[in-house]
């Protein structure tokens, strides 16, 4: 497991093939890793999703659960993130050591999906206006880190998003203003969320020297002296911006790297959709002809 | 409101087993690239992911023995795993609980004379919750361990038991275990007998005791055929990979 340690040696090597545009494993600046996703591992969960970035794993589970409205917005639901590293991915993340890192990816991930640049329909998911509403828990573990884990988690949440399905409710109107409702039990009746291909992908550009690249392993990591990641939308839409490490940006260059970040993103977001959209129908095909659908989740082979 | 039935007259469970059968077993070793060592395993819906670190450095040079390795257990159980969502924090005191029967269940059994002033970490993680959860993390640590290369006298073995209605019955879930069953979880070592760890939950009659641990190590044996048939296939496929 490599030490989170850098030498200068090992630095200005990196540099330099970045200047060359050609990294360690091969890459360009702007190229992204091997990405294995797989959604649907969890039965218990409303929904779920593993991505396997390189070697950076992520897990997200998605539940959702019927809680009291914010009296601010009274007609919405809400949605709550949350991020764990297990130290099974540094040994720095041992005991209370990962807290510092959860609240920080917990953040930037709240900071993308509260409100309404997520893209998802808040107000479906209220039940009864002013009581109860549907709320989205959003758990993501990290099991392993090779670089570039904020990208990974969003990836990950975005695919078990489309993967949630929320039971449908019955509502009863009982006359004076007061209602009840019932949650409808049959699993066929459940709906997805709705907007959920309106969330966004963060691609996060790290800058080396004088350029930038994306997708880095943990070295390149600490060879970067500033990140920025951009939430990205379907429609080209920028849904977040965030400037992170210690370091600054030239304002023309940031310009640059902000289009930049737009342009990766598009492409991407339509290859990770067509895959999500054909899986699912691959899934609808099997249940139809009352074939068992097979998950690999961790029985994938690794090595 | 019907009382839930769990066992019928005709000897069924919940969900259709019979009373000494246990329920599917799926497991994998090697699953992280990372780590020494890496195990999981689907008992039923129970799902457990076990990473295992080591010998290693210790982080916490006090807390090094002269003449042996620590042990480092952590417990975590993902948000997700219960049906209700619920986030436990890292000092919550069952986790801890759990943490410390682990560690000593298997401290008499890895060799740690053989690395002195080093620290090996077992990181458990618990995706699925659904009954029999100190069992399968009791298991998935032992392949987990091997799969690292960490010497150990023997398996470690865990099986759970309780007693439906005076009848002893064979690895609870979720909903026997809520029902106020009695549990007995039992790890043992399969080649010598030896148990190593004995946990009862709920109230059990002395005169059946003997029968519900019989049943367990019954149930350990039949556990320990499928994890060595398991390592061993991991170990052919590894010995393929080295020869290709």
């Amino acid at each position: 497991m490599p030490a989170p340690l850098i030498s200068p040696a090992e630095k200005s090597y990196i540099e330099q093939g970045i200047e060359q545009d050609c990294r360690a494993d091969g890459r360009g600046r702007l190229e992204y890793r091997h990405i294995v996703l797989e959604s649907g591992l969890l039965s218990q969960a409303s929904g779920s999703a593993r991505c396997r970035l390189g070697d950076s794993d992520v897990l997200v589970g998605v539940k959702v659960e019927i809680g009291e409205v914010d009296q601010e917005n009274p007609n919405v639901g809400r949605i709550v993130c949350n991020v764990e590293c297990s130290p099974s991915a540094s040994q720095q993340f041992e005991g209370r050591g990962a807290d510092d890192i959860n609240n920080t990816l917990t953040l930037s991930l709240d900071r993308l999906y509260n409100g309404p640049q997520s893209g998802i329909d808040l107000e479906k998911l209220c039940i009864i206006p002013g009581q109860n509403c549907w709320v989205i828990y959003i758990d993501a573990m990290v099991m392993d880190c090779a670089g570039n884990l904020f990208d990974c988690i969003v990836m990950t949440t975005r695919a078990a998003l489309h993967n949630t399905r929320i039971p449908k409710t019955e509502i009863q109107d009982l006359g004076d203003g007061e209602f009840e409702f019932d949650v409808v039990d049959d699993i066929e009746d459940a709906e997805s969320i709705i907007g959920w291909d309106r969330s966004p992908i963060s691609v996060t550009l790290y800058k080396i020297a004088d350029r930038y690249i994306i997708d880095p392993t943990i070295l390149e990591e600490l060879c970067s002296q500033v990140t920025l990641t951009v939430g990205v939308n379907k429609e080209g839409q920028i849904c977040g911006i965030q400037k992170s490490a210690t370091g600054s940006i030239d304002p023309s260059l940031l310009t640059e790297m902000i289009q930049s970040a737009t342009n990766l993103a598009k492409p991407l977001l339509q290859q990770l959709d067509t895959k999500l959209l054909e899986d699912e129908a691959q899934v609808q095909e099997k249940r139809k002809l009352g074939q068992p659908v097979e998950k690999l989740g961790f029985f994938a082979a690794v090595i | 409101m019907s009382r839930l039935e769990l066992l019928t007259p005709e000897g069924l469970r919940i969900d259709g087993r019979r009373a000494n059968e246990l329920r599917k077993i799926t497991a994998k070793t090697s699953v992280f690239s990372q780590a020494d060592g890496s195990a999981y395993i689907e008992q039923g819906n129970t799902k457990c992911l076990v990473a295992v670190y080591g010998p290693r450095e210790a982080r916490r040079r006090q807390q090094t023995l002269a003449d042996r390795a620590i042990i480092n257990v952590e417990f975590n159980v993902a948000p997700f795993s219960t049906s209700e969502r619920k986030k436990r924090s890292k000092s919550d005191k069952r986790s801890l609980e759990l943490a410390t029967c682990i560690r000593q269940t298997f401290e008499p059994v890895i060799q740690t004379n053989q690395f002195p002033r080093s620290q090996i970490d077992v990181y458990i993680q618990l995706f699925q919750h659904d009954g029999g959860v100190l069992q399968s993390c009791i298991n998935a640590t032992t392949m987990a361990l091997i799969d690292a290369g960490i010497p150990m006298l023997d398996f470690v073995c865990a099986c759970s038991a309780g007693c439906i209605e005076k009848v002893p019955v064979l690895d609870l879930n979720n909903l026997e275990e809520s029902a106020d069953t009695p549990e007995l979880t039992l790890a043992m070592l399969p080649r010598t007998g030896k148990v190593n760890l004995v946990e009862l939950e709920s109230r059990l009659h002395i005169e059946q005791l003997e029968s519900v641990m019989d049943l367990a190590k019954d149930g350990c044996i039949q556990i320990n055929e499928m994890l060595d048939k398991v390592i061993r296939q991991n170990m052919d496929h590894l010995m393929g990979r080295m020869k290709a």
